[in-house]
């Protein structure tokens, strides 16, 4: 795996280009590309806000749409790299067919364009909050590096394994959409961190395992982690306390990311010759 | 430069043939239970083969012979199943050109997209900008550099080959690796590529070229090697061969004697 990184060095410009490339396309085609991009989440946080708290006043949570965006960001990063990368290396066959490059530029590239998007909507989002809602600054903003860090470690072990069995698989990218729709609602989204550790259907003893089980999932455990330290904890009410930051589970988050990017890259190498190859 | 170019030896490689469309994850699983036939195809059995600086080889052979295999194998797309591959220079594969542009960047931005892939710098390719559009684009009595403007969606077929063929060359390769990209493009062109590539003979480069057009081989070619089901039937001195190859062709499929 050594060997292989430091063909991936070698091939850097190469990496740059092709960063460079995906966002060119991506921006190119109009002025307002950036927020072309930013109006899916956007339409749907707001859709989301005005459903649950202007409409049916199911949720009573000063700034709940600050809520709502500091998860769709990081849940759009997610989604968006994850089905990006099913199509990334297909896309790029007539190239791989013909010329040799590593072939981990494509998912990694398709990852990294992504992630400066991603970036890029946490400007929008912090304009948002501190400047129309003007929200106090919390001194846990400044986890953003290593939560960013962290996502970005998991997408791109996840984007490796896609990309790689979509190549063989052709129904791989109908199961990920698929997932991804499942996967919605396994995240809080919509809801907050408490509602799972809080519910009512669930008997009290269980609720430490159930919220442990939850946050296994690194894409929860980040959005709940983002919403900890950029916001203000939610108002007495609502839960019989708030739960607090919880670095526990960033850190086996972060293991757990790692450990699925090294797996993925080294499935990845185990397969990717076998790319241009495929019956 | 005691090394030869190129130095294969005992070179095999076989592929998997499956007789279905599309793989996918509920054929994958469905195969789990019952038993598939597995075929292999023997594309190149055991082939040895050194090529020195400086000359010009071209491989011959009917289709399904091996040929682009090879070419394959030398850009370091596939991978050998057995045998030794040693590639002494700088490989530029004329092989799909543009494959690497994007439609919808113009023609300065796909240049530097299709040379980084080639293994060019940002830098290397600014200082050659130049000289690639002006191979690409100006012609006696024609001047299309206002292309390079456009996004290559707009292109035609001849263009975007032009285009990519002038980067390739001017990735300075020590070894150029062509496949029948002289087929396409028109007259002059035909004729420019030619005479660049009796320029990269003349600088000492390696060219191995793969072409069904025996009036090119004739013309540059300085030895030739002919494959028939992945084995070389012969290698050598290109007016001889030729006669026999065009002999075996038109009097049938009888291998040579």
């Amino acid at each position: 795996m050594i060997e292989e990184l430091k063909e991936v060095w070698r091939f850097r410009e190469l990496l740059i280009q092709l960063v460079a490339r995906d966002l060119k396309v991506r921006y190119k085609n109009s002025v307002l590309g950036f927020f072309w991009s930013l109006a899916n989440p956007l339409v749907q946080v707001a859709v989301i806000t005005i459903v649950f708290k202007t409409m049916t006043g199911m949720v009573k949570v000063p700034n709940y749409s600050a809520y709502v965006l500091c998860a769709f960001i990081p849940w759009n990063y997610f989604q968006t790299a994850v089905l990006d990368s099913s199509q990334s290396i297909l896309l790029m066959f007539p190239v791989i067919k013909k010329v040799y490059l590593p072939r981990e530029l494509i998912p990694l590239s398709n990852a990294i364009s992504n992630f400066i998007h991603f970036l890029l909507a946490w400007i929008v989002f912090f304009l948002y909050l501190y400047g129309y809602l003007r929200a106090p600054v919390l001194i846990t903003v400044l986890l953003l590096p290593v939560l960013v860090i962290i996502q970005f470690i998991f997408t791109l072990g996840v984007s490796l394994y896609v990309s790689c069995l979509n190549v063989f698989y052709e129904d791989v990218k109908y199961l990920v959409t698929v997932l991804l729709n499942l996967f919605f609602f396994l995240l809080p989204l919509i809801y907050f961190t408490e509602n799972v550790y809080f519910a009512h259907s669930i008997p009290p003893k269980w609720h430490m395992l159930v919220y442990r089980l939850y946050m296994l999932n690194p894409v929860a455990c980040l959005i709940t982690a983002f919403r900890k330290s950029f916001l203000q904890p939610l108002p007495a009410h609502m839960f019989p306390h708030n739960l607090p930051l919880d670095y526990i589970s960033i850190e086996i988050s972060g293991v757990f990311s790692v450990l699925v990017l090294v797996t993925g890259y080294a499935y990845f190498n185990a397969r990717k010759w076998q790319f241009v190859e495929k019956p | 430069m005691d090394q030869p170019a190129i130095e294969l030896r005992g070179l095999r490689k076989v592929f998997r043939m499956i007789h279905q469309r599309h793989g996918t994850l509920k054929r994958a699983a469905l195969n789990l239970l019952r038993r598939q036939k597995k075929e292999w195809v023997v594309a190149i059995d055991h082939l040895d083969l050194e090529v020195a600086h400086g000359e010009t080889l071209a491989v011959i052979g009917r289709n399904g012979s091996g040929k682009s295999t090879l070419l394959g194998i030398l850009s370091r797309v596939y991978r050998p199943t057995a045998g030794i591959v040693k590639v002494n220079g700088k490989i530029a594969p004329l092989l799909e050109l543009g494959a690497g542009f994007h439609p919808d960047l113009n023609g300065i931005e796909n240049i530097y997209l299709d040379a980084s892939i080639l293994g060019l710098s940002r830098r290397q390719t600014s200082e050659r900008l130049d000289s690639i559009l002006e191979f690409a684009f100006v012609e006696p009595g024609r001047d299309l550099r206002s292309f390079a403007d456009i996004p290559v969606r707009n292109y035609s077929d001849g263009m975007k080959m032009r285009l990519g063929f002038s980067v390739a060359i001017h990735t300075d390769p020590d070894i150029l690796l062509v496949d029948e990209v002289l087929a396409v493009g028109d007259e002059l062109f035909q004729h420019r590529c030619l005479k660049k590539i009796s320029e990269f003979q003349q600088a000492g480069k390696t060219i191995i070229f793969v072409s069904h057009q025996l009036w090119v081989i004739e013309k540059v070619a300085t030895r030739i090697i002919w494959l028939q089901d992945g084995r070389m039937v012969a290698d050598g001195e290109p007016a001889s061969i030729l006669a026999r190859y065009r002999e075996a062709e038109v009097s049938g499929p009888s291998p040579p004697a």
